[in-house]
């Protein structure tokens, strides 16, 4: 049985040498290119790849990103990074099972790596997301067997629920594992906290309210609901919207 | 050692703290060579004064050693009240450092003099001093205004003298960082090796491109060549970049209408195309375009290039390194002539230069 591959590179002619050399090779049969994070997900959804040749920097999603959604798939195929410069401390990939190429890729250590990574199995495969890539541009998560992304610049406000959280975007919601508080940190410029249990979206935030009572609440874009603010947080949550929108001018 | 709390920048995804300008105005004058010059300046002061009024005559060691005395007790204080207060000067702006120093030299002056009068009159007649309690003042004061404004004023030249050095040296190593991206290269390499199989003819071309490049990066920055030259460079740049990024990269020219002798340091354009690309282009997943306008105006000749704002990609860093480096040089030759003027607007970032079109 040969192995199914997919090529992930933003530039044509790294795409085109790759192939070329798989084919040389004989270690399996590239089902597929794309030339973004976003396509290669998507892509490897569909084609379900034993392995995948991801490019770092690629534009819209980076291969960081790409990889870490990537392992949310049922069938998440095994993640070769490619790169030309070791810019992204790439040494910290080496314990995981995940290998990594400097281009231009000699073909004796792609083989080596193809062959080690058709070896593993689905639940080695999915030992990339430990990968501490800066700040996703999605937030994803599997719904009937399907991977559902979402733009965290379409997303309202995300609320935590039962070991959940909820993510509130501009076209429905989503349920993903993360933790708040690891959510919190992760997205400290885009998300402020207006509650114990609710992270809202700084860009969709339209108004800050307070009714006779003197309790707050914040309104946000095209949505209805008025999200409550914490007594404790109310004072933060002024001071943080009044210098974001000074030093946005 | 002050801390500095401008003195880091984004360095092209790397945290490189940009070494900030350490030396002070005011050295430290508690040190035994500061304390040491005090002293010999003091005393070369009082063999002047001696020599000019009484020559090589017996009494005028007598003189010395009085005058030593005061002197130095005036040379000694004054480097004290410095030394204690030269944490707190040196974090004043710049220009006020200097008045106020010698403001404190004259006070402290001042004072010396006072004492010395009230020590010494009551117990000698005005007539071996030979001058009034004014008298006495003020000659002490004017004396000590010249010689502090001296030493001062040396102070002055040795700190901006340090200063440029340092903002050489700076420039230097950033000249250096600036030349090459090595994600550029490696990437460049990898477009070879896959033009080697499917199309060894333009393979041989990328190669002589960037053997041109690497020639010009190699070579003295402060060079000068001609605009023709320099356009010629930037467009063996872009060919590379066209390889690698395929129909993401449009390119448009708008440069015919300059002079093409007008001189330019070398590589002036190509930092600039490639934070357009590296910021512009690559992070766009569907491209952009970069555009190079040229115009002739009052004598200038000015170079704008255009490139997108991608919404999607990070934020944007790391751009200032080729600027400011581009910047400098062209002030090291054209002096104000010689300007880089950034204009991002929401959906564009224009980068302006403009250099006199007959060297000045």
């Amino acid at each position: 049985m040969s192995a199914r591959l997919i090529i992930a590179d933003d530039e044509p002619l790294a795409r085109a040498r790759l192939r070329a050399q798989i084919l040389e090779l004989g270690v399996g049969d590239v089902v597929g290119e794309a030339a973004s994070g976003i396509d290669a997900v998507m892509l490897a959804e569909t084609m379900q790849p034993d392995v995948i040749l991801l490019d770092i920097r690629m534009p819209g999603m980076d291969g960081l990103e790409a990889a870490r959604h990537l392992c949310r798939l049922p069938q998440a195929p095994a993640i070769i990074f490619t790169t030309a410069y070791n810019e992204h401390a790439l040494a910290a990939f080496e314990t995981h099972a995940v290998d990594y190429l400097l281009k231009p890729i000699r073909s004796e250590r792609l083989q080596t790596a193809l062959t080690r990574a058709v070896l593993l199995t689905t639940a080695q495969r999915r030992t990339a997301p430990t990968i501490s890539g800066g700040k996703r541009r999605h937030f994803s998560a599997l719904i009937k067997g399907s991977l559902r992304l979402v733009e965290v610049d379409e997303v309202r406000y995300l609320q935590a629920d039962q070991g959940y959280v909820t993510v509130k975007h501009s076209a429905g919601e989503l349920l993903i594992e993360d933790s708040l508080r690891a959510l919190e940190e992760e997205f400290v410029d885009e998300f402020l906290r207006i509650h114990r249990n609710t992270l809202v979206a700084r860009a969709h935030i339209v108004a800050l309210e307070r009714d006779s009572l003197g309790n707050g609440a914040v309104v946000l874009r095209d949505m209805a609901e008025k999200l409550p603010v914490s007594r404790r947080l109310l004072s933060a949550v002024r001071r943080r919207l009044r210098d974001g929108s000074s030093t946005k001018g | 050692m002050n801390v500095n709390t401008r003195g880091h920048a984004r360095v092209r995804g790397v945290s490189k703290p940009i070494v900030p300008p350490t030396e002070l105005f005011l050295p430290d004058l508690c040190g035994i060579r500061a304390v040491f010059a005090v002293v010999m300046i003091g005393e070369l002061l009082v063999f002047v004064l001696t020599l000019a009024r009484m020559g090589f005559s017996p009494q005028a060691l007598d003189d010395l050693a009085l005058l030593s005395l005061y002197v130095q007790l005036i040379g000694l204080s004054a480097a004290a009240a410095l030394c204690i207060s030269r944490r707190w000067l040196n974090q004043l702006p710049e220009p006020a450092i200097p008045i106020l120093s010698y403001g404190l030299v004259l006070l402290v002056a001042t004072l010396v003099c006072e004492l010395a009068w009230r020590v010494v009159a009551p117990s000698v007649d005005s007539a071996t001093i030979g001058l009034g309690h004014g008298d006495f003042a003020l000659r002490s004061l004017a004396i000590s205004a010249i010689v502090a404004a001296l030493v001062l004023r040396y102070f002055y030249v040795q700190f901006h003298g340090k200063q440029r050095t340092e903002s050489e040296a700076r420039a230097r190593i950033e000249a250096l960082q600036a030349r090459i991206r090595p994600h550029f290269f490696f990437n460049c390499m990898n477009t070879i090796a896959s033009l080697t199989r499917s199309d060894p003819a333009r393979a041989e071309r990328a190669v002589e491109d960037l053997a041109d490049l690497f020639r010009a990066s190699l070579n003295d920055a402060a060079a000068l060549v001609t605009l023709a030259e320099e356009i010629e460079l930037a467009r063996r740049y872009l060919n590379i970049e066209a390889l690698r990024l395929g129909p993401r990269l449009v390119t448009r020219w708008a440069l015919d209408a300059l002079p093409q002798s007008t001189p330019i340091p070398r590589l002036t354009l190509q930092p600039l195309l490639e934070n357009a690309i590296y910021h512009g282009i690559e992070p766009a997943p569907a491209g952009g375009e970069i555009v190079l306008m040229g115009t002739l105006r009052g004598g200038q000749v000015e170079i704008e290039i255009v490139n997108p704002i991608d919404h999607t990609a990070a934020q944007h860093r790391g751009n200032r390194l080729a600027q400011d480096n581009v910047r400098q040089r062209l002030a090291a030759h054209f002096g104000t002539r010689g300007r880089l003027i950034v204009n991002a607007a929401t959906t564009e970032y224009r980068v302006l230069i403009s250099i006199p079109h007959v060297y000045p």
